[in-house]
């Protein structure tokens, strides 16, 4: 962000607020882009996984191979449908709702490092931004079932406020625990530890119980199969959404899966080395750095910087070694991708456990929530501590 | 134990109300009376050489001269089974309105609730002492009892009117009515009684004669030009009032033309 | 004294919550059809319920009584779309009663092979659509995979895929064909391994078990008093089966089979789980059965309709003045048709005793004090169709 805003400045000749605004529109453009790509993609990745495990092929025609247009299809579809309304429902509320929705998880990708400086912000409370902002999906959901006046709606959405807010905490816990080790709450920090020791998830025995703890709960937060009470379509209909048609009701889906790649990002940069292969292979998580500071170099070439910087972007280049510029990049993108892998790795265990699970009853997903999933939290971040302070 | 001796021994228990095992049937019934019938199925469900666990059903049926309700009883533990019959007399000018009443035995078993209530609705038999005795098939507001051979069939449900036979609105052209296949007629009995053949063909009657060929053999429900000047052709869009017009319209041509028929 | 009452009433302004009146259907995911349940709730906890039915009423008994008893046989196969086979079953024997005919060797032990395949049809999708109330939806396409299957076997005598009209009054409407036999036998083979799988992904997966063991309890007392009967009243122990105790084709008295019957495995005995392990356990019986059936079909020959009731074919039934009260063991429970014909060419009275009709009776009584998503699981668990049910 401050190097696009550095850059706007640059180009544009002008300080504050037009390069700013500039830099704020192609970051929330770049990341709205991602996201629906990253939606259609995943909506599309669903039905074949669903597909496959129920011996069918699913989506085949359009757009030829094995149909991957189906879901642009859809989102046009989507488009041009049109938007209902249910007669005495609250209007406003009706149509602010998935907007309310969408941000809080659209939020949660600004403080997402994709690689070391593909970052919008690397915000010192990365992770707590990240769990905080969650929450604001909730309100959205609640005034979506209110305002439908339905009672299959209103259902939908207490159920989805009891179990989103219950799950935050076991998922908190948890996330305590790679915090502990790596001793930051920003998420860049987490690619530089665990490129220099190693996998998160290789550190410890209670490390793994955090991971289990943290992937249950999320599912719990995604809505997501056996979790899925909020929209359990077999009694509820379609739950908090069951009023919505067209646009409104694919904002709840894109919501449903950037929550989905939120929480598996997560999952992968805390636990499972992020940027970097397992065992540090090719010391991917540092190619990053040196990408950057040959950029760095570049552009204090450019910028006629003061010598201390020219210097440091020589001693860059030297660290550099035998890559050319590009291959920096190339290299840094490697990581991106290593990261991506990881990431849709984890929506597929999700979409797995979706279509091969039965549903949880209401009160059972409380009981998991509160009676295992905190504890071994909590057990998890205890045990965590006396490891680190005398094992590690 | 078989029906005889079943029959016996309710005989013995309660000697009043219970007739004669009627053993020409295919399925062997006693005749009980209407009073006696909760003592029966009591004595019937609690005698442990009886041991009928299970009402099976309850079924009315309308004849020329009563109103019968058949109980099927049987014993899981025994493997027998027995049919019990109340016989309510259909009583001299009764109309279609005549509803006989029989004690409920709901009470004995409750399995006879939804039989009951489903003979009320489409029998008209009442159940004295039914804890729910509302109707469970048709609508509540719903008038008559379909099952009954008088049953008159209505020409509305609420605002929707009701056509037989009719030509489904989505065969027909914009304006069109087949004068053929006019709408019954209003309070026409849909059925004729049990043994008189059927006007429809193939329903329990005979095959209608065999129409000469090329003339009439088009199949019924291709929709045919209207004929010029009758009823007019309706302009869209006109709705309810439409309906009533157009029914009007119809029964006028039948009759035009069952004139020139007569002339 | 006056503070206390005023705080007791207090007290309860505070804990009061108003009372939810929610319509499960008769458009509803989970209802099986346009049924209608009335729930009055108390946040998810169902503390009153009324069921409201005939949505899909088509008076199919007035039909009955308006034409004659060949042609209401396809009529049968409307009440329970998913049993066909067995409805025309019914039906057939019911009129072979009164007319005081039987159906040829061959003809029944056809008619018993077909209605055990259909038999296990309709488990699967009792199975498949279980899979989907309580939220797994992947058995439900493993078991249609099968159904197709059964639907294809069952096509070539018949020639139709879900409505058969095929077992008619006399015996069955043609042969099969001679390759049709060793295909079954294959399928039996197939299936068996199927089975398995099923169980391993839906019947003894921990998340199903909690969700249908202890909840739902049809006691023995209450299932019989409430006319249940098929799997749900042997889901509550009640070793009861038709078949096996009144045989009314003669083809079962020689097979070999069990009746399974529930055990309370994971819970009480009559829970929800224990209703859907007989029907699963009832499908690996029916496979014994049609074993058993192939290997007569092959040896025996001769007709497959009685001969006189060919001749009598040419005009419309006429049975003799009477009555007549059949009951056979459909899928879903016992499949009575009483009829009542005072020797006319078609019934004065055509009733049907309709299994899921009774077992959804027990409803009202299930539902009270159970959860939202319970509710689901006990309407899944009753197997019923609508079409049954309405009539």
């Amino acid at each position: 962000m401050e190097r696009l805003i550095a850059a706007f400045s640059d180009l544009t000749g002008t300080e504050g607020v037009i390069p700013l605004s500039l830099a704020y529109a192609v970051c929330i453009g770049s990341l709205l882009g991602f996201i629906t790509v990253y939606a259609m993609f995943a909506i599309w990745m669903e039905r074949k996984v669903a597909a496959h495990m129920q011996v069918r092929y699913g989506p085949m025609e359009t757009g030829g191979w094995h149909g991957w247009a189906q879901s642009v299809a859809d989102a046009l579809k989507l488009l041009f449908k049109e938007d209902l309304f249910p007669r005495d429902g609250n209007k406003l509320l009706f149509f602010i709702a998935p907007a309310v929705v969408f941000c809080g998880v659209f939020a949660g990708f600004i403080a997402i490092p994709f690689a070391a400086g593909i970052q919008i912000a690397d915000l010192d409370l990365g992770i707590f931004f990240i769990i905080s902002i969650a929450a604001v999906e909730v309100v959205g959901v609640i005034m979506a079932g209110w305002a439908s006046n339905s009672k299959y709606s209103l259902f939908g959405a207490v159920r989805e406020a009891a179990q989103v807010v219950s799950y935050e905490l076991p998922s908190a816990t948890a996330l305590l625990v790679p915090i502990l080790v790596v001793g930051s709450f920003r998420l860049g920090d987490f690619n530089a530890y665990q490129a220099q020791h190693g996998w998160l998830i290789f550190s410890g025995p209670f490390m793994w119980i955090a991971a289990l703890v943290y992937f249950i709960a999320s599912l719990a937060g995604c809505k997501r199969a056996p979790f899925d009470l909020p929209e359990a379509e077999s009694e509820l209909v379609s739950g908090f959404h069951t009023e919505y048609s067209g646009m409104r009701f694919s904002f709840f889906f894109l919501e449903e899966y950037a929550s989905m790649f939120v929480a598996s990002i997560l999952m992968a940069t805390l636990f499972f080395g992020g940027t970097t292969l397992p065992f540090n292979l090719f010391d991917l998580g540092n190619w990053g750095d040196y990408a950057d500071a040959g950029r760095l170099a570049a552009q204090a070439a450019a910028a006629n910087a003061p010598a201390d910087l020219v210097a440091q972007a020589a001693r860059a280049a030297a660290a550099v070694g035998p890559f050319s510029d590009l291959g920096n990049i190339l290299a840094a993108h490697l990581g991106i991708v290593v990261l991506l892998l990881k990431t849709f790795f984890f929506i597929f265990v999700q979409m797995w456990l979706r279509w091969t699970l039965p549903r949880l009853r209401v009160d059972q997903v409380m009981a998991m929530g509160y009676k295992y999933l905190l504890p071994w939290g909590l057990f998890a971040v205890m045990g965590t501590a006396v490891w680190e302070t005398y094992a590690a | 134990m078989n029906e005889t001796k079943l029959h016996s021994r309710l005989r013995e228990a309660c000697p009043s109300g219970v007739g004669d095992l009627d053993t020409s049937a295919k399925d062997p019934f006693v005749v009980v009376e209407a009073a006696a019938l909760v003592e029966a199925m009591v004595f019937l469900r609690d005698d442990p050489a009886c041991a009928m666990e299970m009402l099976h059903l309850v079924t009315a049926t309308e004849r020329e001269a009563a109103i019968e309700v058949a109980y099927h009883l049987c014993s899981y533990t025994h493997h027998h089974s027995l049919t019990l019959k109340v016989v309510c007399p259909r009583p001299e000018g009764a109309d279609q309105e005549w509803s006989p009443s029989v004690p409920s035995v709901a009470s004995v078993y409750p399995s006879a609730d939804w039989h009951e209530r489903e003979q009320y609705d489409l029998l008209g038999v009442r159940f004295d002492g039914h804890p729910d005795p509302r109707r469970i098939l048709l609508p509540e507001e719903w008038i008559g009892h379909p099952l009954r051979k008088q049953y008159v069939y209505p020409t509305s449900s609420g605002d929707i009117p009701l056509e037989l036979d009719a030509t489904p609105i989505y065969e027909r052209p914009e304006g069109w009515t087949d004068p053929e296949h006019a709408p019954r007629a209003a309070g026409t009995p849909l059925v004729q009684p049990p043994n008189a053949p059927s006007a429809r063909p193939h329903a329990g009657g005979k095959a209608p004669p065999p129409k000469p060929k090329g003339e009439g053999d088009e199949p019924a429900t291709k929709p045919k030009p209207k004929p010029k000047g009758d009823g007019g052709a309706a302009p869209k869009g006109e709705g309810g009032d439409d309906m009533a017009a157009k029914i009007a319209a119809i029964k006028a041509a039948k009759a035009k033309k069952k004139k020139e028929g007569d002339g | 004294m006056e503070a206390l009452e005023m705080y007791a009433v207090d007290d309860r302004a505070d804990v009061y919550t108003e009372e939810l009146k929610l319509n499960l259907g008769p458009q509803h995911p989970s209802t099986h059809g346009v049924l209608r349940v009335e729930l009055r709730m108390d946040g998810e906890i169902i503390t009153h319920s009324r069921c409201d039915i005939g949505y899909l009423h088509r008076c199919a008994e007035k039909i009955g009584e308006n034409v004659t008893f060949l042609q209401f046989n396809p009529y049968t196969d409307r009440m329970d779309y998913l049993a066909s086979m067995n409805n025309n079953l019914a039906w057939s024997l019911t009129v072979e009663k009164l007319l005081g005919v039987e159906a040829p060797e061959r003809a029944q032990w056809l008619r018993m092979t077909c209605a055990e395949l259909n038999r296990i049809a309709s488990h699967l999708i009792a199975f498949g659509t279980y899979g989907i109330d309580i939220g797994a939806n992947t058995p439900f396409f493993y078991a249609f995979r099968e159904r197709e299957s059964i639907m294809g076997l069952l096509e070539r005598p018949a020639g139709a895929r879900m409505l058969y009209n095929y077992i008619q009054p006399g015996g069955v409407r043609r042969d099969v064909d001679e390759h049709w036999v060793d295909d079954v036998l294959a399928f039996c083979d197939d299936f068996e391994k199927r089975w398995l799988e099923y169980n391993t992904l839906l019947s003894h997966n921990r998340i199903f078990i909690a969700r249908t063991a202890n909840i739902g309890i049809l006691t023995k007392d209450v299932a019989l008093a409430n006319g249940c009967t098929g799997p749900v009243l042997r889901g509550s122990g009640v070793k009861w089966d038709l078949r096996r105790d009144v045989p009314y084709l003669k083809p079962y008295d020689e097979v070999d089979f069990d009746v399974p019957v529930g055990e309370g495995t994971y819970g009480t005995l009559g829970d929800c789980w224990d209703r859907y392990w007989v029907r699963m356990r009832e499908m690996i019986e029916s496979i014994r059965i049609i074993r058993q059936g192939c290997a007569r079909l092959a040896e025996i020959g001769g007709d497959t309709m009685d001969k006189q009731m060919k001749r009598m074919y040419k005009t419309p039934l006429e049975p003799e003045a009477g009555e007549a009260y059949m009951r056979c063991e459909n899928p879903r429970g016992e499949l009575g048709f009483y009829v009542v014909t005072e020797g006319g060419k078609s019934p004065i009275r055509c009733r049907a005793r309709a299994p899921s009709f009774c077992n959804l009776s027990v409803l009202d009584k299930l539902l009270p004090g159970t959860m939202l998503a319970d509710a689901v699981a006990i309407i899944g668990s009753l197997d019923i169709v609508l079409g049954e049910v309405d009539r």
